[in-house]
């Protein structure tokens, strides 16, 4: 089944980025539809669990702005949803995107998880949790996904039946295939986001080898009310941390990963994690092991001053390898910087390695769009138009241009709704005022 | 039940048959993941009858790695079969116990 679409913007991307684009445009009276391969909008930002410098909470945020995009006039959202081909040129794009299939009817499933409660299967859930948490064949992405769907996991079926007997709404859907829309746009914006440096990489570090070398991204997952373990818990034994070290650029700065560039957010979100572990478990020692502490933003250096002030431990130093003990305790060899570059070998109980920022997508082969060296998108004018890209009436935003934090991922954001909006004018593309669409709204209420 | 609705299983029941054969491969798979996580399950079970115990002491009392034990009282939490029950005495364990019993049939 295929339909179309006549729009002044295509969104790629529901982060929070995309999201803000999304939501900005639109509050502006320009069509747009947002584009998500994921079974629910939110990106990163959803699992996260506070943001920096203010701990304010991650969901508290990003929650409205997935709720609004979600409801918004003027907004068309697809999730679970890939561009398959780009064609045409400069305000004049031609856009396939193909809707993956999600077994069930989404206009028909209410959210109520009865299908879930009664699957059988339980799988580890490495979308949302790394591996630590579960989620069942038919499932609902999680607590705060929009849109409240369910899915299923068709490979992993065994066509019990249990969830078609359990839905009251005659959801499910065996025989879905995938649909296709052909989108008719303007402009798009990418908001491709990034992914985090594997933490595996360093083979001497060990993630992914021993139990109690995590990354950032999984401590977050400890922090959040709605985590896997709902505590602060080592993988290996389930056991409560006491003596926590985090090894700084655990992937960025680094030549031997091809990592030449500093992420920008790992000394940050390591400083935040680290208050936020030191609340939660007031006696646990938490070390940072760092080569600068990168503290650029406002608020930020005050943030790490406090870090200092609630008693965790900096300490100047390069990580060589981490082994374990016959408790699977890493241990820590360090080279001391401001020790005269002593080397020692210290005990703790969970290491976390703050992994850094890749890029999430090359866009240059379906978009034309070419990226730097790093592989993020390229900006003819990266300091006075930081969201252009190389090809005229294509925008970036967030972290697909670079890495970034939340506070500049929305301000960039902003940035390129108002270099589309400029671009969708001078094209012609048809602007629906806000004005004419609270008529409709109201006609049609 | 109806007539209607007894044709209606009807159809449901050999739908799905036919799915399983039509995927025969993916379904066997799914199959045997459902078979062991089932043996899990009641091995845990079974020694989580009565007092609340930690992880070790679980992964204990069925030889199970004790990473694989916190997996699966991660997932039996979610979908309140466990729940949690206090801290062991030297508060670095939690305790869990069962929500409801029996778990398996």
């Amino acid at each position: 089944m295929t339909n179309t679409l006549k729009i002044d913007a295509l969104v790629v991307g529901g982060g929070i980025a995309g999201m803000q684009a999304s939501l900005d445009l639109a509050d502006q009276g320009y069509q747009v539809a947002l584009v998500e391969k994921n079974p629910s909008v939110g990106g990163m930002m959803a699992g996260l669990s506070k943001v920096f410098p203010t701990l304010d909470c991650c969901s508290c945020i990003t929650t409205p702005k997935m709720s609004a995009v979600a409801h918004h006039a003027n907004i068309s959202l697809m999730t679970y949803s890939e561009v398959q081909s780009v064609m045409g040129n400069e305000g004049d794009y031609q856009v396939r995107v193909m809707k993956k299939p999600r077994y069930v009817i989404e206009d028909e499933c209410s959210g109520c998880r009865s299908c879930e409660m009664v699957c059988p299967l339980d799988l580890p859930d490495y979308d949302n949790e790394y591996g630590r948490g579960a989620h069942r064949v038919i499932y609902v992405p999680f607590s705060t996904a929009v849109p409240q769907k369910a899915l299923i996991d068709i490979d992993n079926c065994i066509y019990c039946g249990k969830c078609l007997k359990a839905c009251t709404t005659n959801a499910i859907d065996f025989a879905q295939q995938p649909e296709y829309v052909n989108i008719e746009t303007t402009s798009i914006v990418l908001a491709t986001g990034y992914k985090t440096t594997p933490y595996d990489a360093k083979k001497e570090y060990g993630g992914g080898r021993l139990r109690n070398v995590v990354h950032g991204m999984m401590v977050e997952r400890l922090l959040a009310p709605t985590g896997a373990y709902g505590r602060q818990l080592r993988p290996s034994d389930g056991r409560q941390p006491d003596n926590i070290a985090y090894v700084q650029c655990a992937g960025s700065r680094d030549l031997t990963l091809g990592v030449d560039y500093c992420s920008r957010v790992c000394c940050m979100y390591a400083i935040k994690q680290a208050m936020l572990l030191a609340g939660a478990l007031p006696m646990a020692d938490i070390t940072i092991y760092y080569m600068d502490i990168r503290a650029f933003g406002k608020g930020y250096e005050q943030f790490y001053e406090n870090a200092k002030a609630m008693g965790i431990q900096f300490v100047k130093g390069k990580v060589a390898r981490i082994t374990e003990d016959e408790n699977q305790n890493p241990i820590l060899r360090v080279e001391l910087i401001d020790q005269n570059s002593r080397v020692v070998e210290r005990k703790h109980d969970l290491a976390v390695l703050s992994v850094g920022m890749l890029p999430g997508f090359d866009p240059n082969s379906m978009y034309g769009v070419p990226v730097d060296k790093d592989g993020f998108i390229k900006a003819p004018n990266p300091n006075i138009s930081p969201t252009l890209t190389m090809r005229e009436g294509i925008f970036a935003t967030g972290t697909a241009t670079g890495p970034m934090d939340i506070v500049d991922s929305i301000i960039t954001a902003g940035a390129v709704a108002a270099e589309a909006a400029a671009y969708i004018q001078s094209h012609n593309g048809h602007r629906q005022l806000v004005a004419e669409q609270t008529e409709r709204s109201v006609t049609h209420a | 039940m109806t007539i209607t609705d007894k044709e209606a299983a009807q159809k449901r029941t050999a739908m799905l048959a036919d799915l399983r054969k039509e995927r025969r491969e993916k379904v066997e798979h799914a199959q045997s993941l459902l078979k062991g996580q089932q043996a899990v399950r009641k091995t845990l079970s079974r020694v989580m009858q009565g007092e609340p115990r930690s992880i070790p002491e679980i992964a204990a009392a069925t030889n199970l790695p004790p990473h694989e034990v916190l997996w699966h009282i991660t997932a039996m939490k979610k979908y309140g079969e466990v729940v949690e029950d206090g801290m062991d005495e030297d508060f670095a364990f939690y305790l869990y116990r069962l929500a409801k019993e029996p778990i398996h049939e």
